[in-house]
């Protein structure tokens, strides 16, 4: 049934489906709430627990009624074998109930959205929340009978053989214990049951064959009783639901031998009856299991019936199972005659006419009675008999297998080619005095062995393997060196362009020794000859200390400013020539915004940098009542 | 083609793996540990849950257990003695006890002094006013304070409009009004699910009553013509009165008990 029903999931149990629902809602939704939290934010907390918990539900539910087949959307043969397994109404009611329990989850959460609406504290909303997830898993446990049913009938679904109503099939009827299963294992690869008692078939099998190149589909139905419909069980009411719906061919089987339990006369009585129900459609009967009993060899009675058989107006083929004795003329004869009762349906119905019109077989004309044959070169045809080395006369191996039997032996030494035919069947031994024969496969290898020793010394002598010095020229020397110039040159070359190029990033600042000090200044003066003073009174001692009252030392010790560090500010590139190349750039770059904000300036207006929001939110147009035209001015 | 019932015709017909016995029983023996294991890492809810369901089949166990053990172990035959014993037809009587009929008959004289007003919950824990209404603000500049929301849930008739907005003081929420409640006769133990008539009593106030709020220990009254009860004239009562169990504003049902 794969290709009428897609996929159905698993429906899980009402306990299963309660635990996936809740848990989903545990872990989806935020699990963390306080007292003291905005009681707006408490209620938000909760509904959405309950939403949440009815969406899945919700989602789970429709999702069952979606994936289950409308029996009214099916093929009919479908919508019968559906009726006959499960019961149409069982079923509708079953779905039916879950799209009410739906219906009630949707219902209750609303209920409960809205009363937690009017939550006035934690506790009470997380008892509404409670009541309202109670109330659902409440509603749920009335459908656990009818999950456990759907359950049952997706599983039962999965395990029906796909049978496509609408393709060339073979149906195989007839009595209970006649051989329709043994048929169809024959012909088709389908592995059913053979049991010799009646209704091991006990519902429908499917198996496929091949004929003139297209895929026949053969249906093996349980065996049918004669007796009125309404006494029929569940399992030949499937073969009946496959008789009436599906077109086909149908073979009905008798049993000639009367092994099954029915007479002829029955069997006889049960194809008079059941016909009506497969008018209109091809039909061959065949009469099995001729290697207990051939129908020329049967009483004068039942030929008498046998000839009634005949008299319907089928053909009425013979075949045995057990021997496969015209079990494939059967097979031939259903499928020729299946395949000229759909041309002609096609021919007869008004959609040929489209088909015919594009349909054009050319036929050439014979232009004269000269004999063409098939030309085969004179070459090819020698070469072919080349190749038939032993002639097609050559006993297989499986053939020899066949005719010993159990004494059969694989006996590969025999196609052997050896010089000695005698020595085909001779014993090898693993040792021979005292020598692994293995070893001694090759008979010159002592020989071989002496002769590349030989050579190896040869290579020595000629110091094929002593290194090779290389001696270049003198000429080759002084081309090495311009070489070298060349290349350094060219890295130098590349370095100072890149340094012409380079855009100025800000750096790490790098500590310079600090070339101007006090000792310095005083070296130096005293080196021209100047006297310095060396008390406190001279203006370039007091200039250090200037900013503090000159009366009071300074508390701590002062660094040395030899060591003083240049401040970071130095280093770093500024802000309005961070990113520019070159002087040139960075004067161009200061042109083009002085003329940006000449406007600006000409017109003593504000500037794009000027722009300031003094109140972001205006107490008179945010407090109040917003009627008619009142949102912008009130 | 897999078809049908595959998977026991394939056991039919080749059996089962070989060690397909031993594993099996392997399997159900290291069950207890399993679950053992199971039980010692679980925490939190999911422990509870767990232990919870394992402690009642434990019970079920124990139970079925000890039946089989009965049905082994010889009972006593009973005593047959013609004699002493009690003829097979009075075996099941009980002996009434003096004691026990006086006892009774107390019961009984209390029950009827303590008069038809008896209730299912004597005592009702009063609900103060701030905990009913919440204080609505109104007024363009939301000063003025005089309106009032329930926030329990309330009876309102059918036949009620709201009053203009300026003068409705009250106002009873859509969400929180209730038709119906859950009602159970105490003595067929069967609840119905009953419209509602009014409200008869609030004990917290009687304003509450007049604004048909329904909380714990509220009588109300209730239709109950479904049920076909027939006073003694042989008139079908259909209005009785009935005791509010639960909390309505935090279950969002009304659950309570006919007053016989």
């Amino acid at each position: 049934m794969a290709h009428v029903v897609k996929h159905i999931t698993a429906v899980p149990s009402y306990k299963d489906f309660v635990d996936i629902v809740l848990s989903r809602t545990q872990r989806k939704t935020p699990t963390v709430i306080h007292k003291h939290y905005k009681i707006s934010r408490i209620r938000e907390f909760y509904m959405r627990k309950v939403k949440f918990t009815q969406q899945t539900f919700h989602d789970k539910l429709s999702l069952i009624i979606s994936e289950f087949p409308l029996i009214s959307n099916l093929h009919p043969f479908y919508a019968t074998l559906m009726n006959v397994l499960y019961n149409t109404d069982h079923y509708k009611l079953a779905l039916g109930g879950i799209n009410k329990a739906r219906q009630l989850i949707d219902d209750c959460a609303k209920d409960h959205v809205k009363l937690l609406k009017y939550g006035d504290s934690l506790y009470r909303c997380k008892c509404l929340k409670r009541a309202a997830l109670g109330r659902m898993v409440t509603i749920m446990k009335g459908q656990s009978k009818n999950l456990q049913y759907l359950e049952e009938i997706r599983q039962h679904i999965n395990r029906l053989p796909t049978i496509d109503p609408n393709t060339r099939t073979l149906l195989i009827t007839g009595f209970p214990n006649v051989g329709k299963s043994s048929f169809i294992n024959k012909i088709s690869r389908a592995d059913v049951e053979v049991q010799p008692y009646a209704f091991t078939t006990k519902s429908l099998y499917v198996g496929h064959t091949d004929y003139k190149y297209l895929r026949w589909q053969v249906l093996d139905t349980p065996g049918i009783l004669d007796h009125p419909i309404e006494e029929r069980n569940a399992i030949e009411m499937q073969a009946v639901a496959a008789l009436i719906h599906i077109r086909a061919v149908v073979l009905y089987i008798a049993d000639v031998s009367e092994q099954c339990g029915h007479s002829l006369e029955e069997q006889l009585a049960l194809y008079k009856n059941i016909k009506p129900s497969f008018s209109n459609r091809p039909i061959v009967i065949v009469l099995n299991k001729i290697d207990v009993v051939r129908p020329d060899e049967l009483s004068e009675e039942k030929k008498k019936i046998l000839d009634e058989f005949r008299a319907e107006g089928e053909p009425v083929l013979e075949m045995s199972t057990m021997t496969e004795e015209g079990v494939m003329d059967v097979k031939t004869t259903a499928c020729e005659k299946l395949l000229a009762f759909r041309v002609e349906q096609k021919m007869k119905s008004n959609k040929i006419g489209s088909i015919t019109n594009r349909l054009h077989v050319a036929v050439p004309k014979k232009r004269d009675d000269k004999e063409r044959p098939v030309c085969i070169p004179e070459a090819v045809l020698k070469k072919k008999k080349a190749m038939d080395v032993d002639g097609a006369n050559r006993k297989l191996e499986r053939d020899i297998e066949m005719e010993m039997g159990d004494d059969y032996t694989l006996d590969l030494r025999k196609t052997w080619l050896l010089q000695n035919e005698d020595e085909k069947y001779d014993v090898i031994p693993e040792i021979w005095q005292g020598r692994n024969v293995a070893d001694f496969i090759d008979p010159d290898i002592m020989k071989k062995l002496e002769e590349l020793e030989k050579e190896e010394e040869a290579r020595e002598e000629a110091h094929y393997y002593s290194e090779s010095e290389s001696d270049e020229d003198e000429e080759m020397k002084e081309i090495r060196k311009t070489a070298k110039k060349i290349r350094e040159k060219r890295t130098i070359i590349t370095i100072e362009s890149g340094e012409k190029r380079r855009v100025e990033k800000s750096r790490m600042p790098r500590s310079k020794k600090r070339t101007r000090s006090v000792a310095q200044l005083e070296n130096e003066l005293e080196e021209l000859g100047v006297e310095i003073p060396r008390n406190s009174e001279s203006h370039y001692g007091r200039a250090k200390s200037k900013s503090r009252s000159a009366s009071r030392p300074p508390l701590k010790k002062k660094r040395d400013e030899s060591v003083g560090s240049v401040t970071r500010s130095k280093s770093r590139t500024p802000r309005d020539k961070s990113g520019l190349r070159d002087n040139t750039m960075i004067r161009k770059v200061k042109k083009i915004a002085k003329k940006a904000q000449k406007p600006f300036n000409h017109q003593a207006k504000k500037g794009e940098g000027d722009r300031v929001i003094l109140n972001m939110k205006p107490k008179h147009l945010f407090s109040g009542k917003r009627k008619a035209g009142k949102t912008d001015r009130r | 083609m897999p078809q049908n019932e595959y998977i026991e015709l394939h056991t039919k017909r080749h059996g089962r793996r070989l060690d397909y016995e031993e594993k099996k029983r392997k399997k159900e023996a290291r069950m207890p540990h399993e679950l053992a294991e199971k039980a010692k890492k679980l925490r939190g809810i999911k422990a509870k849950i767990y232990n919870k369901r394992r402690h009642a089949e434990k019970v079920q166990m124990k139970k079925t257990i000890k039946m089989h053990e009965e049905k082994k172990t010889k009972q006593k035959a009973a005593d047959t003695d013609g004699r002493f014993g009690n003829p097979a037809y009075l075996l099941e009587r009980e002996n009434q006890i003096r004691a026990k009929v006086l006892s009774n008959t107390i019961k009984q004289k209390r029950k009827e002094k303590a008069g038809k007003w008896d209730v299912p919950i004597p005592k009702v824990k009063g609900v103060s006013e701030a905990e009913v209404f919440k204080v609505v603000k109104t007024g363009k500049t939301k000063r003025k304070a005089w309106k009032r929301m329930v926030t329990k849930v309330t009876y309102v008739g059918d036949g009620f409009t709201r009053k203009p907005v300026k003068f409705e003081r009250f106002i009873r929420p859509m969400a929180l009004r209730f038709k119906k409640a859950n009602v159970t006769h105490p003595e067929l133990k069967a609840s119905f699910f009953l419209p509602i008539i009014g409200v008869k009593k609030n004990p917290s106030s009687v304003m509450y009553t007049s604004l048909g709020v329904i909380t714990k220990g509220t009588i109300i009254e209730v239709n109950i013509s479904e049920l076909g009860l027939v006073t003694n004239a042989g008139k079908i009562v259909w209005g009785k009165y009935a005791q509010v169990t639960n909390n309505p504003e935090n279950d969002g049902c009304i659950n309570a008990v006919l007053l016989v």
